[in-house]
């Protein structure tokens, strides 16, 4: 008989996030969720992942349990190749030397262009603010391979997203290239609560490859305020592994800070 | 007048040979003694509509005490050039002191977000590769410089940032104006008397912001002989020539955590971060910052000397901080 695992939609993002990276490349890592990927990663997947953080943290091994809202602070940037600045940091990503890039989303549209800054109303008169870019702009832009993470909610999938925080592929194929952003860069994969997606190499439109066990991938896009590309052979994600989950749960975030969420269950 | 308008987008600019003319003349290279209180280095050298920037690396080493001072003496109508606007750009706009942030990251949430929403303060929305880079263009001595980031972004129409094309290759790049702001806090490991400092760990932008500004206050957990300067001229963070005024204020980023020196003090960190409304932020305001008459009144009265002992066992991670 199949045994039932239940985990939060947080974990199981947190967990496609952590087994999608490849080991000895560098990972620039964006605020939150981000931070407990790397170091779900670095444990299980990519012991030789090199992590970047913004406040110029080259290489940190974070400090279990993780600390959360300070970034820069000593658990978080522990035992580091290197210390630097913000423009540092930023140096790394421009000239290349970034490979991942991981984003949160508050809103993604068909060409993975992110919005972290407001929905509703205008700039000047915003319905609610957010944090806004942060580093994600300069990750979006620089990085090799920018992974997003975003809850799977219908109203986050917009045709058109509020404020064009982090460049995905702009309007289409070679947008990014005529705006004058790097060559080659652009959004790779986007790991939502219930399915991984990534992106078709003519089009550049946001595709459906994975859904986790036991969903219906109808039901998956149904719940999307725009219709993404679909993979001819949809894969299936298995749920946080048990080793996943125990890390997460004993050692990584024992307050459940971060890792907390909507409960959910697959078979294991 | 420092303050360029196009549309409804406001930057503070200065023009190169402006700044330089300030340095010239109106900042002095000798090496005299600097320490001062607090209150002396915000009544001397902080006005209202001053546009201020602050260092430090998320919820560590943030000028928190000198923070509280520019609170308590009431400011008005600052500009906050905040890399990340955390604990010190709330409490100012919570304060009324503030009416003009540019924004690198508008965390965290709930009661900064609620008063932009609002129109209690205003912003514009550079990043924080955006911002960083001002600041490093003032310090260079241009008026701009070029990034290929903010390309293709709605940052482009909600900031004085700007795409030309570039001269070697035809491309399309972003420009940033330079940033000189009036002043500059930074807390620090360790200064000397004329203003010699060393920062341990990461920093946003310390040497940037120090040369870039016209006026930098450092506050500093340790005053130490300037002859370890001369001793160890790698671990100069920022030469004495920069600096305005030295605050030896222990304790001085408090709430948040000092590398290898404190802890940072979770509860409290938790009532700042749980402020919602007009009510908690006055209350906030009044308990920790008017109604106690400095820093050291406020470590005192409000923290304790059993909460510091605390904090100052609980920062187990020293490696890297010397």
């Amino acid at each position: 008989m199949a045994r039932t695992v239940e985990f939060t939609d947080t974990e199981f993002m947190i967990a496609q996030g952590a087994r999608l990276l490849q080991d000895g490349k560098t990972f620039f890592v964006g605020w939150g969720i981000p931070q407990i990927v790397a170091i779900l990663g670095q444990r299980l997947y990519v012991p030789d992942v090199i992590q970047l953080f913004e406040f110029g943290a080259i290489g940190p091994q974070s400090v279990l349990p993780f600390v959360r809202g300070t970034m820069g602070g000593p658990q978080n940037t522990y035992r580091s190749i290197q210390w630097l600045n913000m423009n540092w940091a930023f140096a790394y990503s421009a000239s290349g030397y970034m490979d991942y890039g991981m984003l949160g989303a508050l809103q993604v549209d068909p060409y993975g262009n992110i919005n972290s800054t407001f929905l509703g109303g205008t700039y000047r008169n915003p319905g609610r603010r957010f944090a806004g870019s942060g580093g994600g702009n300069q990750v979006a832009s620089h990085c090799w391979k920018t992974i997003i993470v975003i809850r799977h909610e219908g109203r986050r999938f917009v045709p058109k997203v509020d404020f064009l925080t982090s460049p995905g592929y702009l309007t289409g194929p070679g947008a990014r290239e005529k705006a004058g952003l790097p060559a080659g860069t652009g959004p790779y994969r986007v790991v939502t609560s219930k399915a991984l997606f990534g992106f078709d190499g003519e089009t550049k439109r946001i595709t459906l490859l994975a859904v986790l066990r036991g969903l219906d991938p109808d039901d998956v896009v149904k719940d999307m305020g725009f219709r993404p590309l679909i993979s001819k052979d949809i894969g299936e994600i298995p749920p946080p592994t048990p080793e996943e989950l125990r890390l997460l749960r004993e050692e990584i975030d024992p307050s459940r800070f971060l890792i907390g969420g909507e409960w959910m269950s697959a078979s294991a | 007048m420092k303050i360029r308008r196009e549309g409804d987008i406001e930057y503070r600019f200065e023009h190169p040979d402006d700044f330089r003319s300030f340095v010239r003349e109106q900042k002095s290279r000798k090496a005299e003694p600097k320490l001062c209180s607090a209150k002396e280095a915000v009544s001397t050298f902080v006005a209202d509509g001053d546009y201020i920037v602050y260092d430090f690396s998320s919820l560590t080493r943030g000028p928190q005490s000198l923070i509280r001072e520019v609170i308590r003496q009431r400011r008005k109508d600052l500009w906050i050039g905040a890399e990340f606007t955390l604990h010190e750009s709330a409490l100012l706009t919570g304060a009324g002191c503030a009416t003009r942030i540019d924004v690198g990251f508008l965390g965290y949430g709930g009661y900064i977000g609620q008063a932009v929403c609002e129109g209690r303060v205003r912003v514009y929305e550079w990043t924080n590769g955006g911002l960083a880079l001002r600041l490093l263009a003032g310090a260079r001595g241009v008026p701009f410089l070029p990034t290929r980031d903010l390309l293709g972004s709605d940052h482009m129409s909600a900031s004085a940032a700007k795409v030309i094309e570039d001269p070697y290759t035809g491309l399309p790049v972003a420009v940033v104006p330079s940033l000189h702001p009036d002043v500059a806090f930074l807390h620090v490991h360790q200064a000397d008397v004329y203003g010699d400092a060393r920062i341990f760990g990461t920093n946003l932008f310390a040497l940037e912001a120090a040369m870039a500004s016209h006026r930098v206050i450092i506050s500093a957990e340790e005053i130490v002989d300037p002859e370890e300067f001369r001793k160890d001229p790698m671990r100069t963070t920022i030469p004495y020539f920069l600096v305005d005024a030295v605050v030896h204020a222990p304790f001085g980023a408090y709430p948040g955590a000092m590398p290898a020196r404190y802890e940072l003090d979770l509860p409290h960190v938790d009532t700042l971060n749980g402020i919602r409304n007009e009510e908690q932020m006055q209350t906030y305001l009044h308990d920790n910052v008017y109604s106690v008459a400095d820093h050291e009144e406020f470590l005192d009265k409000r923290v304790g000397a059993r909460k510091m002992s605390e904090l100052r066992r609980k920062a187990s991670i020293v490696e890297g901080y010397r």
